[in-house]
């Protein structure tokens, strides 16, 4: 069936393939380190006089220091917050059978609160907090962020939870567990590479985030890295080395976390569709 | 409940169980999902019904705001605009995905090198991928320039004008999310029972056969899957139109998010903006309606 | 892609870790949640302390305009008085959405905003910014009254809403440079200063030789960028942006007259015109590729700079081009004080000091266009920087945009027909007129409906 020539032909598909979507990564990371000569003077595979000047305007300049240690506390706080509410409610769903049949519809609330795409969100969300205080805030913002990504976490581990058998808690309860310290001590451990994954999606997922942070926040005192991003989007001029360095600061971090769970990948973003 | 032997234990068991304890559990989750979902539906209605002039409420007007939306012709342009962009990107991206997933299924052993290389485009925030493609278009700076070179053509400047700043989000749109696809379907491939197709093959099916009269029919759920998540996403395509283009040049790549975030924040007419988001989510509801079905079923 | 995690029994700590931390994490903002929300928002405007000590915040967009404003002038307002500045800048439409929310939602994170000019209305008239005669702001009189009349509301002169029909104007804004519209011509193809559009077409008849030398260029992106070179054009030829009873007054002859005039010229300008913002258009200029354009003030002080220009001393400056009168509009750099700002002592002195006859001869000393006549028309100045007097002339002479807060959508309803329609002329090469009058029409129909949409009118 396939010659050698089919066989060279399919690594150089792959290679290509593999080539376009990675390029663009490196021409950023060429870019954040090309002096404005460079920059302007015609496309080259790497800088010719390289530099970290451009990062060091990014921090002095355009303050994005502030944007980062907003990004970090509010994806820490609303991380942390959703994966404990999602966790316990992923486990009643698992594990009891509830009335109304809370078990199905619940698990279909998540499932569109988590789809609804983020403009029709907010502007709500604008009038809402603007009532309550809160906008340009960080806590406004983790509010915000716990909500939906409660719905996330719920989806996931759901489904992580389900695959432990019910067996070893009840061994546990059997040798005097309550249902809770049963969670605690025997199922969560085994269900931690599934709580380690939906951790690092729904970080990755939040520090991300760009619509709801845009319009949410108008100062540093809140703003996120996505915004910062934006913010160097000029519209007579713009500086293309910050410009480049602020994106490879806001990509790496995720790069990182991205390749920790690239095993759970397809379960994450698709919900579980293919088993 | 199992016989427990010693009283103690069995009074530690009782204790162990919290009265309404499976609701309890729920109900903070829920308090939470409820707030970004429910209250700000009851707030978008409530918006979508008052009259606001230059940022302020001026008292509730009814159904003003829906007319004026529906007779709005930038509206329906953005729709026409968002449904153009919508299916020239999700079908361009089926077909690459699933071509590609089928090039790779055969030899698994590249599944891993592959699948890392191509979650990257997908996991990056969609603001740096339209930093990146800036990088990549911006005439003077970007690679468009030297590749046109070749061609010997004039250095265009593909963000500058109405076709090609088009094209050129659909393209950064098919980077980004066509490896998402490829992977959905080449786990699918790959969870597909092997003895149909087996048998078929012994049967002497050619390739081409084997595959629409059997593969695909079997891919279809998840196919469908993929395809419903993917354009629900796609609808609300914000962030990646907001650095390449603005909506611009004109109004050649203005989505009808980035017409409704204008009209919010940069008109100041909330009213308006939420009645348009609100038409907007009647029609997705059907799709989101239909992508719940499936993955329900699915997960059954 | 099923993982089996049935079998591995490992690492118990930092689950535990992970969960204790978010178990307090989520008491402590789930307990302070409401305390926080009661104390963090809806703070309003305090006197605040002109005081040393004390700090003012002040937001703008990035201009290269506004560079010596941010690297000297906060510095020295420091050094003499004491109070610090904060300083944040972004990105035009960031700040035009982020200040609006903050004065409209009384978040108080700025106390000046800087503004351009035809945000004043809708700022003024939806309460973001506070009245400055209501703080005392006193007014330097050498202030070019056209400037400073960009910062009245209800405006002085012209057409009002209905609603503000009857008050009394109060300053709501505060010039601080005067950017105004004026012809940049490249003397070495002018016998004089030219005065007509005829006199420009002349010369780029003759002499242009595209694409070395052009005979005129504009700023073609569809809105705000094509609005600015249509308007020297509209108000040149007797048309209005908007008429006194705010009907559009670009649709009739006059209007189509200035919009074909434009269309003339396609010939001698670059083919890419249609995509032209500032950059690009003063960068044509700049390289010695054309012989005229109109632009801002803002740009003037690079013409001579050798690392910007390929022509130092060879461009000069004069009113835009009559037809039957010069029109040049008038957009200034304006400075507002936010509606909850927490040091509005503090920002009213800073104001007054920029104002100042003092300061603002040092801010035309380094070639900004300031705002006073003195500063201006100073004979010492006007040797070093030829554009002062040209522009204090062309401030005298302008022609205001119409003073409603709903100008920026006119702007853009407007600015996107003249893109098309400058795309169809570059295309079609021929039917000026008709094209012309087309989008012009179907512009002013839009302005109608939306301005009878808003029923302030």
């Amino acid at each position: 069936m396939s010659g050698r020539w089919s066989r060279v032909g399919f690594y150089l598909l792959l290679a290509a393939v593999l080539f376009v979507a990675l390029f663009p990564f490196w021409w950023m990371l060429d870019t954040s380190l090309k002096q404005p000569i460079d920059i302007f003077g015609g496309a080259t595979l790497y800088p010719h006089h390289p530099t970290w000047d451009n990062y060091s305007r990014l921090f002095n300049t355009y303050h994005f220091a502030a944007y980062l240690e907003n990004s970090i506390i509010i994806v820490i706080f609303s991380v942390t917050v959703s994966l404990v509410l999602g966790t316990l409610a992923a486990f009643s769903l698992t594990r009891f059978n509830l009335r109304f049949g809370l078990n199905n519809s619940a698990l279909v609330v998540a499932l569109v609160v988590r789809m609804i795409p983020g403009i029709l969100l907010v502007i709500p969300l604008y009038i809402m907090l603007a009532q309550w205080g809160l906008l340009n805030t960080r806590l406004g913002l983790i509010l915000i962020y716990t909500g939906l990504n409660t719905s996330f976490v719920i989806w996931m581990m759901q489904s992580f939870l389900a695959e432990i058998p019910r067996d070893i808690e009840e061994a546990a309860m059997v040798d005097g567990d309550s249902r809770l310290t049963a969670l605690w001590r025997v199922v969560l451990p085994l269900a931690a590479p599934g709580l380690a994954a939906t951790a690092i999606f729904t970080v990755i997922a939040t520090y991300n985030d760009f619509l709801i942070a845009l319009s949410l926040t108008s100062t540093t005192d809140a703003q996120t890295v996505p915004v910062g991003v934006s913010t160097l989007i000029g519209k007579i001029q713009i500086e293309y080395g910050p410009m480049a360095a602020a994106g490879v600061i806001g990509a790496l971090p995720i790069l990182i976390f991205a390749l920790l769970v690239q095993r759970h990948f397809v379960r994450g973003l698709t919900l579980g569709a293919v088993k | 409940m199992t016989q427990v032997s010693a009283p103690t234990k069995r009074a530690r068991a009782r204790r162990g169980r919290i009265p309404g304890g499976p609701y309890l559990l729920l109900l903070p989750a829920a308090v939470a999902m409820a707030g970004v979902s429910i209250y700000p539906l009851f707030y978008g209605v409530r918006a979508s019904i008052t009259h606001y002039l230059y940022g302020r409420e001026f008292g509730r007007n009814g159904l003003t705001n829906y007319r004026n939306v529906f007779h709005d012709q930038f509206f329906w342009e953005a729709m026409r605009t968002t449904a153009e962009y919508v299916i020239c990107a999700v079908t361009i991206e089926t077909l690459l995905g699933l071509g590609l997933a089928l090039l790779v299924s055969r030899e698994f052993r590249f599944g891993g090198p592959i699948r890392v290389g191509l979650i990257l485009p997908m996991t990056i925030a969609p603001v740096v991928v339209g930093v990146m493609w800036r990088l990549l278009y911006d005439s003077g700076i970007g690679v468009t320039d030297t590749i046109w070179g070749w061609f010997g053509a004039a250095p265009p400047n593909v963000l500058a004008h109405n076709t090609s700043a088009f094209i050129a989000v659909v393209v950064v749109d098919v980077w980004e999310w066509t490896p998402l696809i490829f992977l959905i379907l080449l786990a699918g491939l790959q969870s597909l029972p092997q003895e149909p197709l087996e048998a078929a093959r012994v049967d002497g099916a050619g390739r081409v056969r084997l595959f629409f009269d059997h593969t695909l029919p079997m891919l279809t759920p998840v196919l469908l899957v993929a395809i419903t998540l993917r354009t629900i996403d796609a609808i609300g395509t914000f962030d990646q139109i907001y650095v390449l283009t603005q909506g611009g040049p004109g109004t050649s790549t203005r989505l009808i998010s980035i017409y409704a975030y204008n009209t919010a924040f940069l008109d100041s007419q909330y009213g308006q903006a939420a009645a348009m988001l609100l038409s907007l989510l009647a029609m997705v509801t059907i799709l989101m309606v239909a992508a719940v079905r499936m993955l329900r079923k699915s997960a059954a | 892609m099923n993982d089996h995690t049935a079998h591995e029994r490992t690492k118990r700590s930092y689950t535990r870790k992970e969960v204790i931390r978010g178990a307090v994490g989520a008491g402590a903002t789930l307990g302070l949640a409401p305390l926080i929300a009661a104390c963090g928002g809806g703070s309003s405007s305090s006197a605040g302390s002109a005081t040393a000590g004390s700090t003012i915040t002040i937001g703008s967009f990035s201009d290269p305009a506004m560079v010596p404003f941010r690297d000297i002038y906060l510095k020295k307002f420091t050094a003499e008085t004491g109070i610090k500045t904060k300083w944040h800048e972004t990105n035009y439409n960031a700040w035009y959405q982020n200040s609006k929310t903050d004065g409209l939602q009384k978040t108080g994170a700025y106390d000046i905003y800087v503004m351009d000019d035809n945000w004043v209305p809708e700022y003024a008239a939806g309460g973001a910014i506070q009245s400055m005669d209501k703080l005392g702001l006193k007014v330097n009189p050498n202030i070019l009254q056209k400037g400073l009349e960009q910062g009245y509301w209800p405006p002085k002169s012209g057409p009002r809403l209905k609603a503000f029909a009857n008050d009394t104007p109060q300053l709501y804004a505060l010039v601080i440079i005067d950017d105004v519209e004026i012809l940049y011509y490249n003397k070495d193809y002018f016998s004089s200063a030219p005065k007509t559009w005829d006199d420009i077409m002349t010369v780029a008849k003759d002499k242009s030789n595209p694409p070395s030398l052009y005979g005129w260029t504009a700023r073609g992106v569809s809105g705000n960028p094509i609005m600015q070179t249509y308007l020297p054009l509209l108000n040149s030829y007797g048309g209005n942006f908007a008429n006194d009873d705010w009907s559009p007054g670009f649709a009739g002859p006059e209007g189509v007259g200035a919009l074909e005039r434009l269309f003339e010229f396609i010939p001698y300008m670059p083919s890419g015109v249609a995509a032209f913002d500032t950059s690009q258009e003063t960068a044509v200029m700049l390289q010695g590729h054309c012989t005229a354009m109109t632009e801002y003030t803002g740009t003037a002080h690079v013409v001579d700079d050798p690392t910007q220009s390929k022509v130092p001393g060879k461009i000069d400056f004069a009113a835009t081009p009559s037809q039957v009168k010069s029109g040049p509009a008038i957009g200034t750099f304006i400075c507002g004080i936010a509606s909850a700002a927490p040091n509005t002592a503090g920002a009213v002195k800073f104001l007054e000091w920029f104002t100042s006859d003092k300061v603002q001869h040092e801010f035309a000393s380094g070639g900004s266009v300031a705002v006073t006549g003195p500063a201006l028309r100073d004979p010492a100045l006007a040797a070093k920087y030829r554009w002062l007097p040209a522009c204090a002339d062309a401030v005298d002479n302008s022609i205001p945009k119409p003073r409603t807060p709903d100008e920026p959508k006119m702007e853009e309803l407007l600015g996107t027909e003249l893109n098309k329609a400058l795309v169809e002329a570059i295309a079609q090469k021929s039917g000026y007129q008709q094209i012309a009058q087309t989008h012009l029409t179907n512009a002013a129909n839009q302005i109608t409906a939306y301005l009878k949409q808003q029923g302030t009118y």
